[in-house]
């Protein structure tokens, strides 16, 4: 069995690094490949993973909104769940401010 | 010699109200010859097609596009397909409904749910292969939908040691179509065709 499940690399800590700036007040700065996005609203900033909750599709971004494509799932900008089946919010990543710069870290 | 060949597919003596087509409708047969078809396609498509994520969408595209009769044999493999699993699953029906699966057929009852889960999985397997987007976002909510299951992780980390998407990946599920599961369910077909014929008593002209 120990054949069968290779040894895989460690995950990468830091997922995105973008300038504070990038990201559009009451908008969301996407990262495609990184299956996230940087948010900005009047509270400050927050990265919210795209993976869908319910069975791990991406799910689109849209202005007040994201939905899951697969099955329909709706979420809000905070990534509360509006309308399932997904049953859990669209995970929090840790994100760090620093001299103007974002991190968004792997939780 | 067509003639010749087909009276020795039956015994010297049946009674004829013993070969009608309403017995079994055939169904378990059909089903084995469309996975024949299956195989035959199926070894035409591996010379074109190339299990690496960054070429296996392109080279689909290449064989339908470029390859003379490609497309025509890509969608009778495809085709082929949906035929197998509608025939096993007609087939299973019918199975429960004469009650062919009780005594002495227990055996062979479960054999033939060993197959027709198999030809599911075949079919999962085979789904990836294109590597277009319904097929990534297929594996990605099935393997999610597999850790839902008792042992489900691991069953996953056997399927998808790198992530949905990634190179072993989609090497084991060719691995799986092309190799594992063919030459698992073959062997077992010729175990359930011997079963039939070692319970002959029940079916009276085989």
């Amino acid at each position: 069995m120990r054949y069968l499940t290779p040894l895989t690399p460690a995950k990468r800590k830091v997922l995105v690094a973008t300038a504070a700036a990038d990201v559009p007040l009451n908008g969301a700065l996407v990262f495609q490949k990184e299956r996230l996005a940087v948010i900005k609203d009047n509270t400050g900033f927050y990265a919210l993973s795209l993976v869908c909750t319910h069975l791990g599709c991406t799910v689109t971004v849209s202005e007040n909104s994201f939905s899951c494509p697969c099955h329909g799932s709706l979420f809000n900008r905070q990534g509360k769940v509006d309308r399932g089946p997904a049953s859990e919010p669209l995970r929090r990543l840790k994100l760090v401010t620093d001299n103007g710069m974002i991190k968004v870290y792997d939780v | 010699m067509i003639q010749d060949f087909i009276k020795h597919l039956f015994p010297r003596v049946v009674l004829e109200r013993n070969l009608r087509l309403s017995y079994t409708f055939c169904l378990g047969g059909l089903a084995f010859a469309a996975i024949l078809i299956m195989m035959v396609s199926g070894m035409l498509l591996l010379t074109y097609y190339q299990p690496t994520p960054e070429r296996a969408y392109s080279s689909v595209l290449f064989l339908e596009a470029s390859v003379w009769g490609g497309k025509y044999l890509r969608s009778l493999h495809r085709l082929t397909s949906h035929a197998v699993l509608i025939l096993i699953m007609l087939h299973t029906l019918r199975v429960i409904l004469t009650g062919a699966y009780q005594r002495p057929r227990q055996l062979n009852w479960v054999i033939g749910c060993i197959l027709l889960f198999l030809a599911i999985f075949e079919a999962y397997t085979g789904y990836l292969l294109p590597y277009d987007q319904l097929a990534f976002w297929a594996t990605q909510t099935g393997m999610e939908l597999l850790s839902a299951l008792p042992f489900g992780s691991f069953l996953r980390s056997l399927l998808v040691p790198d992530g949905v998407g990634q190179g072993l990946s989609l090497l084991r599920f060719y691995a799986l179509h092309i190799a594992i599961i063919p030459l698992v369910v073959l062997l077992l077909s010729f175990l359930h065709f011997y079963r039939v014929r070692k319970n002959k008593g029940v079916l009276p002209y085989l």
